[in-house]
Parts: C-alpha cells; structure tokens; sequence
C-alpha cells in the first residue's frame, strides 16, 4: 500500500515504538543480573558480566520459596475451579435457552468489571468476621470474583460459536447431554478453554491489591514480596529487578501462547 | 388456586409436593434439565462472590468501623452526607477523570495508529507486533517498580536520559510531573491493548472497500481515514470501554510508583478509597466510595453489554 518511502517511515515508527516498548522489561532484566555497584551507575552500564548472585541469595537466604509457593496454590487453585465451573455453566448459558439469560449476562459481566478497591471493602469484613484473613482461602475467594465470571463468560463466546447441528445428531444417535458434552462440544473448544485458562491465572499470578490486604506472612505472594523491598529507607533494588523478573517471564510466555485468542479474552467476547 | 405450597423441596425424583385443599399430596413434576445442573454451581459461586458482597457493601456504608472491624456503630446517613462534602474525594475523581481522560486519548491514537502501520505490513506484522505486545502482561505492580526504577533521579535510566536533553528533576517526586508519569506508565502498559484489538478488526474487515478506494486513486491517509478507520471503529469503542473500565479497577501500578503523591496529584479513587479502608481504617466511609465506583463501572458495564450483542453481524469487529 505504501511506496518505498513511505516503508521506511513505516518501519522507523515501529521501530521506535518497539523500543520504548522492551526497553524497561530489557533493562529489568539486565539489572537483576548485575552486581549492586553496576546497577547504579550512570551512564548505564551496557556490557557487564552477569551473575545469578541475586537470584541465588533469594531461593536460599532470601525464603523466596515460599511466595512462589503462595502464589502458585492461589493462581492455580483459582483458575482450576474457575474453569470447570466457567466451563459448565458457560456451555449451559449458550445452549439452555434461558429467558433471562441476557440478565444473567449481566450481571456475570459487571462481576467482571467490579473495581478491585470495591471488591476488597465487604471481602475483608467477611473474612475478618470469619477468622479468613491470612488464609490463602481468602486469596482464593477474592480471585474468584474475577476469574468465575471471567471464564464463564469468554466460554460461553466460544460455544455459542459452535454450530449446534454436531450436538444434535449426537443426541439423535442416543448421547446424554454429558457425554456430548465432554466428547464432542469440549475437544472443539480446547485452544479457546487453555487460552482463558491462561489469562484468568495470570490475573491471579499478576494480583498485587486482594494480597496486600488478605495475606499474612505465611501467605505472601510474590507481588507482595516485591513490595516489600520497598521501606522508608530505600529499595532493594536487586532483588525488586530479579523478582520483577521472576513474575514477569511466565507470563510473556503463557501470554505468547496463548496469544491467538488473546483479542478475544481481552475484550471479553466482544471481537473474535 | 386448588392447592397450596407447603414444601418447596424436590424429592429425590425431582418432584415437588403440593398439598390439595382436601389434604392429600399431590406431586407436580418439576424438569431439571442437565443444563440447570451445569449451570447451578456457577451461580451459587457468583452470588456469594459478586451479590453478597455487594449488599455487605452497601450494609457497611452505615457503620462506622473507626472504633471495632467485629463491632461497628451504626451511624446512619452520616457517611454518605460526608462523601458530598468531602473536597479529597472529589479531588480523587477529578484525578481519576484526568488520568482516565488523557491515558485513553494517548492509547487511542497511537494503538490506532500502530495498529494502522502494522496492517500495513502483512509481512512482518507478526514479530512486531509480538515485542509490542509484552507490556500487557506485565503485573502491574512491576509496571510501578518499573517506573520508580526508571525514572529515579539519581539512578534511572529515563531519567538520565531526559537529564542529557536538559530536564532535570524528580519526575515522579514533583506536582508537576508525576500525573503525567504515572499516566505514560499505563500509556506504555495498555496501549498495545488497543492496537491488538483493533488489528483484529481491521484483519476481520472484508477487503473489497479497500480495493475499491485503490482503484480510485486514494491516497494511503485518505484510505486509513476514510476506510480502515470507520471499519474498525466498534472494536476501538470495545477497546476503550474495556480500558476505561480497568482504569477503576487497578492501582497497582501507581501505588507501587507514587502511592498517590505528591500531594495527592496521583491519587485515582481506587487508590483513595484503599487508604481510606486500610490506612485510616474508616471502612464505612471507603465502602460509600466503593459505591459510587459501582455506580459508574455499572453505566459503562451496560454500555459494553450493549456493544456485545450488536455483534452478531457477518464479521463481529
């Protein structure tokens, strides 16, 4: 579309724009691999030898094992149920003909869209009521008023997208609905169920806000540990770069995978 | 009516029992379908993770928790007569309106924009626009780690190089600066956002009204403009809705870079009302605030649904 010229200025933006783009996930990670006295000094430091001495003093000294512990139990266990009960419930809203399905639609949605800061007010009386505060069962809760509707909703995109004749014939040929549904409708919808997957434990894996107000020492995730590099006196560089990195690369790599169907759970169904 | 309810329970058949006038049970069928079943725990879970919470919420508005979180006074209408008079939370909003108005503005026009250059390239499309699209999943805790690291005054990188072209001081530390850091911090994070939503749009548009426009000569601007753009305009409208949206629900980021400073110049109502619960332990005051929050995620959450099922056209971008 554009002649020769135009190419060039094409690229040249792009090119900037990538730049801006990596440069702090770039300089995150060459600073968790220097040595405190590189770190700091300007001009930057661009060729340096790089030591794993920061990762090293964090998963022995540092007991970092433990936030990944937290995190994990919470990001799993939350998108594990998250999307069997997404699954489920997605496949029965896009096929049960409900009357009020639109209401129910709704309302999942502004579940969804709820402000984390909103969310965290009744949570914490609930929890606090209940002697919950500190348990990685309060994490779990609190992720699920995302991930739920969350998955329940980008599911129910992806089968409503199915032609519903496939299901028919099996019911013909004398298939529950069950069988038909795990046999026939799940395997159709595989890549779209492990792509929301995704994203609903990366909310969880990424959550800085639900933690810092429902975890304990015993169950910090790792975004609090981050956190708590930072005191009044100054920030542990180092390790906030090495734990930044620690958070972030999972996810560049999980979101590259799941990447076809990202528009689509990104806006929610809205675009496909 | 003949009968009357007596026991709303099924049995095990899935029945339900009315009892007759003349006192003898009758049993009704009720069909429970396997969808119901499906469709059951879902449901359960939601009201007690979105409308139990929410009733709490609008509860907690009437109690003040300074004293006791086990034994709140009740205190009626006084803390939502405070929110009308409270200058801080207004600032919030003003804050947050700013934030969200001028982030939403940059993203559009230069996802847009890229989004636009990238269709342009059908070739290398796929590389850039994989580098361009990290920052999304960035936790947005990092994101504010980020920052702070970056645009340190006497160690960060940004800062150093703005300190070549002449501008010296402490972005994040001063009145002047720190909204427009904080704001270019979400410009850097979701931007891409925009750009991957709206390149699905323009991929997902038929290519014959730009074929048609080749033909007649149109230059490239006037094809972006007058063809890519219009097409594409209902997943910019998702796009936005979606982000202005998260601009309620996350502050991470800034927590993590300013904690709403200086001077409250960064202090998004999100931010606001997690101080006001967690600082300052007025759970009831921040539970009113948590309320006009809803309020308006609610307006926009309709907006959205709206915009969801008008896409059922041929090509739903």
């Amino acid at each position: 579309m554009l002649r020769k010229r135009g190419l060039i200025i094409c690229y040249s933006i792009l090119t900037v724009a990538i730049i801006w783009s990596l440069t702090p996930i770039v300089w995150m990670i060459l600073s968790s691999l220097k040595v405190e006295a590189n770190m700091f000094s300007m001009p930057p430091v661009i060729f340096f030898r790089p030591t794993l001495g920061t990762y090293i003093y964090m998963f022995t000294e540092g007991g970092f094992l433990l936030y990944l512990r937290n995190s994990l139990i919470a990001a799993v266990v939350t998108t594990f149920l998250s999307l069997i009960l997404g699954t489920l419930g997605g496949y029965a809203l896009a096929r049960g003909k409900y009357k009020r399905q639109k209401d129910i639609a709704f309302w999942v949605i502004s579940t969804r869209m709820m402000p984390i800061a909103a969310a965290i007010v009744p949570l914490y009386l609930m929890f606090s009521k209940l002697h919950l505060i500190g348990s990685l069962f309060s994490l779990i809760f609190a992720y699920t008023t995302f991930d739920l509707p969350f998955c329940l909703w980008i599911m129910m995109s992806f089968f409503a997208d199915l032609p519903v004749d496939i299901e028919e014939s099996a019911f013909v040929d004398g298939a529950t609905k069950w069988q038909t549904f795990y046999k026939i409708v799940l395997p159709q919808v595989l890549p779209g169920f492990v792509s929301s997957g995704i994203l609903a434990f990366m909310f969880a894996w990424n959550d800085f806000a639900f933690a810092s107000v429902f975890t304990s020492p015993d169950t910090q995730t790792i975004p609090i540990a981050a956190s708590l590099l930072v005191s009044q006196t100054g920030i542990q560089w180092g390790q906030a770069m090495a734990i930044g990195t620690i958070i972030v690369i999972p996810m560049l790599i999980l979101g590259l995978i799941s990447r076809r169907y990202l528009v689509r759970g990104l806006t929610m169904g809205a675009l496909k | 009516m003949k009968y009357k309810l007596i026991k709303g329970i099924f049995s095990k058949k899935g029945d339900r029992i009315r009892r007759m006038k003349n006192g003898k049970d009758q049993k009704i069928r009720i069909r429970i379908r396997t969808e119901d079943i499906m469709l059951a725990p879902s449901i359960i879970v939601l009201i007690a993770v979105s409308i139990f919470p929410t009733i709490y919420l609008l509860y907690a508005t009437f109690f003040n928790y300074m004293g006791s979180v086990d034994k709140p006074v009740y205190i009626g209408l006084e803390n939502w007569i405070k929110i009308f008079k409270d200058m801080e939370v207004f600032n919030s909003w003003k804050v947050t309106l700013i934030y969200a108005f001028v982030s939403l503005t940059l993203e559009t026009i230069i996802g847009v924009g890229i989004a636009v250059l990238l269709y342009t390239i059908p070739k290398a499309r796929n590389i850039f626009l994989t580098l361009w699209m990290l920052p999304i999943f960035v936790a947005p805790i990092v994101t504010g780690l980020l920052g702070r690291f970056m645009l340190n005054s006497s160690y960060g990188l940004y800062a150093y190089l703005l300190n070549l072209i002449g501008i010296k001081r402490d972005l994040l530390g001063s009145t002047g600066s720190a909204l427009l850091c904080v704001i270019l911090m979400d410009v850097w994070e979701w931007t891409p956002l925009i750009t991957i939503v709206v390149l699905a749009g323009l991929e997902a548009m038929p290519t014959a009204p730009l074929e048609s426009a080749e033909v007649e000569g149109a230059t490239y601007l006037q094809k972006v403009w007058y063809v890519m753009l219009p097409l594409a305009s209902r997943s910019i409208s998702v796009a936005l809705l979606i982000r202005a949206m998260d601009v309620m629900r996350f502050f991470d980021a800034i927590f993590m870079s300013t904690a709403g400073g200086p001077a409250d110049t960064t202090k998004i109502i999100g931010l606001r009302l997690y101080e006001v619960a967690f600082r300052f332990g007025d759970i009831g005051y921040a539970a009113v605030i948590g309320i006009s929050m809803l309020i308006v995620t609610t307006l926009l959450g309709r907006i959205f649904v709206k915009l969801w099922y008008s896409g059922g056209g041929e090509y739903s971008a």
